[in-house]
């Protein structure tokens, strides 16, 4: 049996909207956050879950780490029905939320920790272990007697991570985790969570609006939509699909005009720099390189393949998202 | 005794927490004591101007006044988790984060707040107790303290209760807070009373619904040796118990509401 098991998940959600006039009740909605997902994690993978807002990630994670429980369909982490075994589960699983801080806000982050561990009942050695391992990689040493509130975002999220992994869990859950931070505090953070999944074999689930944390990060993703599961695999098989073209960035050394493009590629210009965008399947590359050698003398030109965050914009456009 | 111990750090860090400002924790804990002196200031002025309250002497009601003071101001003081933070943590979704740890919700609600500025307050009621237990010329025995130990506690369980039915309330995404507070902050008016002053429909209110009177009034006025209805002295040592059983039933209707918990977006 895989590690973590979903299978036929459903939760709907029933809003009641605000009464209009002449309405005796007020009408309800529903909504249906997650339809039939299903899915199977293994012990030390390191899963993207993504889709555009409201997609059902966060209902997702907060069913597996035992916060809702579903309308029906079965879930099980490591033997555990989340819901249902509460106490149990928790102990073994942690949790970041990019936006809602788990830390007490006013009190140094060490007293934090230390009534972590005394929620968690770790043993005093396990604890000085843990800690000295995690400040280290987290690079949170200096940090230590500062208030929650006066740290930056950055060293907020290291601190909250430190506290969620403090019991040493073997599953962990990150939303959004990389939300609002800069790109210094992002790299250490992705390069963090790269160490402790290989480090001890922590299977990771995170979501994300970040195709950097993705790309960076995980082998294998899964695409949510309108409370479906929509894609799982490797995330290039998932681009491929979509990345059909190529952007060429060009500058020529002296002034050219009248040049004949060939037909459905675009054209822009930008200074000095002609920037170029073709589909390689209709115009293939050598076609275009010799069109552009033909319009001047090219001093410098770079092919770039598109920017990942519009091939998922254009995923979700597909899909009708 | 675990989670004992666990409530014990909580409030330790939750002090330390409070203390990083001390002018404002100044002023509010002296804003706490000229408004529970003013609620004391009524007593005595009733006192002042009519003497007595049917079979009540000034003595007696000050002794009524304080033991409810007392009693609510400590529920207040110590389970400020519950008087007061839970309707915001099921608002904002800080309580989801108590739901990833394993330990019990309710524990970590409490563990959750304290309220170290009903201090006053508290003092307040203890001072007036005294003064009525003196005035009363109340003989203290080892039964009478223990009694009015007794009533304290169940007090604290049956106040807490009281809070909750507004958490319950909550959790299921109902705003009423005003019927909640009709019978608890209500119920703490109108009992620093004895029942037998209010008319019946008041009476049974605070005796079968919110048993202020059963928590409170029967042993104190047993302890003044003016037993209420003229009930045998044994009443004084098991009515008190409706706050634990209160406060049960409380805890079974709030365990019932937790699993229709919905959690809030992020």
């Amino acid at each position: 049996m895989a590690f973590i098991e979903v299978e036929n998940l459903n939760k709907q959600f029933i809003i009641r909207k605000k009464r209009e006039k002449g309405q005796l009740m007020r009408p309800k909605e529903e909504i249906s956050a997650l339809r039939e997902v299903s899915f199977q994690v293994n012990q030390g993978e390191l899963v993207g879950y993504i889709g555009p807002n409201g997609a059902g990630k966060s209902t997702t994670v907060k069913i597996l780490s035992g916060i809702l429980t579903p309308d029906s369909g079965c879930v099980s982490v490591d033997g555990l029905v989340p819901w249902a075994d509460r106490k149990a589960h928790v102990r073994r699983i942690g949790v970041v939320f990019g936006q809602r801080s788990q830390l007490w806000w006013d009190v140094p982050i060490a007293d934090s920790f230390a009534l972590l561990k005394e929620i968690y009942h770790v043993p005093e050695a396990a604890y000085q272990a843990r800690m000295g391992e995690l400040t280290e990689a987290l690079q949170l040493g200096d940090l230590m007697r500062t208030p929650l509130r006066l740290l930056s975002l950055g060293q907020r999220m290291r601190a909250e991570l430190c506290g969620s992994l403090l019991h040493s869990p073997s599953l962990l859950f990150l939303d959004e985790p990389t939300i609002g931070l800069d790109a210094v505090s992002k790299l250490t953070l992705r390069e963090f969570l790269q160490w402790e999944n290989r480090q001890r074999g922590t299977t990771i689930l995170l979501t994300t609006h970040d195709m950097e944390d993705i790309t960076a990060l995980c082998s294998r993703v899964m695409v949510l939509g309108h409370g479906r599961k929509l894609y799982d695999g490797e995330l290039t098989d998932l681009l491929a699909r979509y990345d059909t073209e190529r952007i060429i960035t060009a500058r020529y050394e002296e002034e050219i005009s009248g040049t004949a493009w060939p037909e459905g590629c675009q054209i822009r210009r930008n200074g000095e720099n002609w920037i170029i965008t073709y589909a390689p399947k209709k115009i293939p590359t050598a076609e275009m390189m010799a069109r552009m050698q033909q319009a001047g003398h090219l001093r410098e030109c770079t092919v770039q393949p598109q920017n990942v965050d519009r091939l998922i914009a254009r995923m979700y456009q597909e899909m009708e998202l | 005794m675990d989670t004992l111990r666990l409530y014990r750090k909580s409030m330790a860090m939750l002090l330390k927490s409070q203390m990083q400002y001390p002018a404002s924790f100044l002023m509010q804990t002296l804003a706490q004591l000229v408004m529970e002196s003013g609620e004391l200031m009524a007593v005595i002025l009733l006192v002042d101007r009519f003497d007595h309250l049917n079979q009540w002497t000034a003595g007696n009601l000050y002794f009524f006044f304080g033991l409810m003071s007392m009693t609510f101001y400590l529920t207040e003081c110590f389970a400020r988790g519950i008087t007061g933070a839970f309707s915001g943590m099921v608002r904002s979704g800080q309580l989801d984060t108590l739901l990833l740890r394993p330990r019990g919700v309710l524990t970590q609600v409490l563990c959750s707040a304290v309220d170290p500025r009903r201090i006053t307050c508290i003092a307040v009621g203890t001072f007036s107790f005294g003064l009525g237990s003196r005035l009363s010329g109340v003989a203290w025995t080892v039964e009478k303290a223990l009694i009015i130990l007794e009533s304290i506690v169940c007090g604290f369980w049956l106040i807490m209760g009281l809070f909750m039915i507004e958490a319950i309330l909550c959790i299921h995404s109902v705003k009423s807070i005003e019927l909640a507070n009709a019978l608890t902050y209500g119920g703490r008016s109108a009992c620093e009373y004895p029942i037998d002053t209010f008319p019946r429909p008041l009476r049974m209110l605070f005796t079968v619904i919110a048993p202020f009177a059963l928590v409170m009034h029967v042993p104190a006025a047993w302890v003044l040796g003016k037993p209420l209805f003229g009930w045998p002295g044994w009443t004084a040592a098991v009515t008190p118990m409706a706050g634990i059983i209160l406060f049960g039933v409380m805890y079974l209707l709030f365990q019932r509401a937790m699993r229709f918990y919905r959690s809030t977006g992020s």
